[in-house]
């Protein structure tokens, strides 16, 4: 057996208190890695499902639209892309943005006309019930109120929130994700109490579509809209097959409308959220060093307690670098054993997070293990080189006859 | 004896230690020839400079004056050179047998071979079954009585076959029975391998199996060179 390894097992405590002090480095470096970072690149996946190309907003919320919601752009601009580039435009699909709080946080809901709801699920069908005012006649009722002629210059009209809850046009409906229905514990035909409402959940559709509640459009832009039903919060736009998106985004351009992309809702979540990884990261780098300061002071206490054994190999003739590697090489071992202990913390750790709190996401990558990896490397050769050095040092004639 | 006879000699050597006050002339002009083959012991009373003078030749601490040659050559000076000395041409056996309390007997053979870049293979098994401690190849040092232990370093300072074994009142630590066990191998060693042994001790039994006594004190010998 080799001296560093003998020396790990032999000081079994010690060494088990070294590699659990990396492993706990580790598996906040991972797990917190891999929280922040899965639990928003989740929502920026959900958003690639999206069966659309381009979305259009307001100019006037700048380049980043990923925390803005309510009133947007006007509904009539569905019209116009559609008359004025029918060459181009396939779909325009208005959506309404708000957040409620269920399932114990705060959830994006998108409120959609329930034939666009395959734009936003992605294609995905529902699992259970059904979509919320499948004949649109709760968006007809609300229209024929709201939207008629007859109505211009009256006063605004009182609607209860029975009237939209009306058997014959029950718009307080929602539509949630299975995701959200087993955090929650919901089930179709559940009621449930949101936003001074009283909502029915009517469906239930696989995670994975662009949010996690649903209701109808209609419903989102009379109650968090001021009663106008005239605006949404974005458009999603569709272009025919084989379409540029980046000439589509060009070419629609209006003024007072701004297009992106809607694989550029990633950037800008890293954009507007990067903070947070900095701070994650910066938390993690503390963690580490603090890991692999335990791992110095174990092996500089080691040197000190082990001139003997030190003095001993260099009176055999052990060189400078015969001992640098002895230390170094119990380094590694003891990081070694303390990575592969905090990566398995960390897929513990992901387990119970996502246990306990089902909608939070933990995504272990692979380069994040490898960062872990290579971090705990580099952290083992630096954190033993003082170390190494004191040993090499080592008065060998002082140490043997010091006995 | 011609110098192609010495293995091993000491000329001038000065040693001391501690500074202004303090400090101690321990080597004082020390002369010494070890023939190639011989069994020396070095005798002499506590603080005459025995151990010092045995670090010196084993290349564990420089002279401060004076020069030592090997094999008709002399050591080079520098930290690098006295310690290729040391990894390939002096074994060193001391009192308190120095063996590595985590490592076996024979891992502790196996490291003092790693460490002069040398194979491992059996070399061990083969010392251990010489010395009669086979059965504590793979016992660590705290499962050894102090006569098995005295043993495994033996071993270990042969293994790597150095030209010159230096043991340091290898006897001190032991029993009378233990004691008379490892003459009686340090003995055969040196007749049946021709091992050139310089020996430190305190006793009068110990040193009747050399083949030379020489006698110090002062840092000097008092019996010149033959």
């Amino acid at each position: 057996m080799n001296l560093p390894l003998a020396n790990i097992l032999h000081h079994t405590l010690r060494s088990t208190l070294s590699a659990l002090g990396i492993g706990i480095g580790i598996c906040m470096l991972v797990t917190l890695s891999g929280l922040a970072r899965g639990t928003l690149y989740e929502v920026a996946d959900r958003w690639e499902q999206v069966r659309a190309d381009l979305i259009a907003y307001p100019d006037i919320w700048g380049d980043n639209l990923t925390t803005l919601s309510g009133v947007g752009l006007p509904d009539k601009y569905a019209g116009v892309f559609a008359a004025e580039h029918g060459d181009l435009v396939e779909r325009v699909a208005p959506v309404f943005l708000w957040h409620l709080k269920l399932g114990g946080q705060d959830q994006t809901v998108v409120g959609v006309d329930a034939p666009d709801a395959d734009v936003v699920l992605g294609g995905r069908g529902l699992l259970e019930g059904r979509l919320f005012d499948p004949d649109s006649r709760f968006s007809r009722w609300l229209e024929g109120l709201l939207l008629a002629p007859s109505s211009e210059g009256d006063s605004p009209l009182e609607i209860a929130s029975a009237d939209l809850s009306a058997p014959s046009h029950n718009g307080l409906e929602l539509v949630i994700d299975s995701r959200l229905a087993a955090a929650g514990g919901y089930r179709v035909g559940d009621r449930v109490s949101a936003a001074g409402h009283e909502w029915s959940i009517v469906g239930i559709v696989p995670a994975g579509g662009m949010a996690r509640v649903y209701m109808p459009r209609r419903a989102a832009q009379f109650l968090f809209g001021s009663g106008d039903i005239t605006k949404s919060t974005i458009l999603f736009v569709r272009l025919r097959a084989g379409a540029d998106p980046s000439a589509g985004a060009r070419a629609l351009r209006k003024p007072g409308v701004m297009l992106v992309q809607v694989r550029q809702y990633r950037a800008m979540l890293e954009q507007k959220f990067g903070v947070l990884f900095r701070y994650v990261d910066a938390v993690n780098v503390v963690a580490l060093v603090i890991a692999f300061l335990f791992v110095m002071i174990t092996l500089y206490t080691m040197v000190l307690q082990r001139t003997r054994e030190i003095a001993i190999l260099k009176s055999s003739g052990a060189s400078d670098a015969f001992i640098l590697r002895q230390v170094v090489c119990e380094s590694l071992l003891l990081t070694g054993a303390g990575t592969v202990a905090g990566l398995a913390m960390s897929f513990a750790a992901a387990w119970a997070i996502e246990t306990a709190a089902p909608l939070y996401t933990v995504t272990i990558t692979g380069t994040w293990v490898l960062i872990a990896v290579g971090a705990a490397a580099a952290g083992a050769i630096v954190s033993a080189l003082y170390p190494a050095w004191r040993a090499s040092r080592v008065d060998l004639l002082a140490a043997l006859t010091l006995e | 004896m011609t110098d192609s006879d010495a293995i091993l000699e000491a000329r001038g050597l000065h040693k001391s230690f501690g500074r202004g006050p303090a400090r101690v002339h321990v080597l004082r002009g020390l002369d010494l020839r070890v023939r190639r083959g011989e069994f020396l012991a070095v005798m002499g009373p506590s603080g005459c400079g025995k151990s010092t003078l045995l670090h010196v030749l084993g290349q564990m601490t420089p002279p401060d004056a004076g020069e030592i040659l090997l094999d008709g050559l002399p050591v080079p000076p520098s930290a690098a050179g006295r310690n290729a000395i040391r990894r390939r041409r002096i074994g060193f056996v001391f009192q308190r047998f120095n063996l590595i309390d985590v490592l076996t007997a024979a891992d502790n053979v196996a490291i003092s071979l790693r460490v002069r870049g040398l194979p491992a293979d059996g070399r061990a098994e083969e010392l251990f079954a010489a010395m009669g401690v086979s059965h504590v190849a793979r016992r660590k040092p705290g499962q050894m009585s102090i006569g098995e232990q005295q043993r495994v370093a033996v071993a270990r300072a042969l293994a790597h076959r150095p030209q010159v074994l230096l043991a340091d009142e290898p006897t001190g630590s032991l029993d009378s029975a233990n004691a008379a066990d490892l003459l009686a191998l340090l003995g055969r060693v040196h007749r049946d391998d021709g091992q050139t042994i310089v020996m430190i001790t305190h006793s009068a039994e110990a040193a009747a199996v050399a083949d030379r006594v020489v006698h110090m004190i002062d840092g000097r010998l008092l019996d010149a060179p033959p």
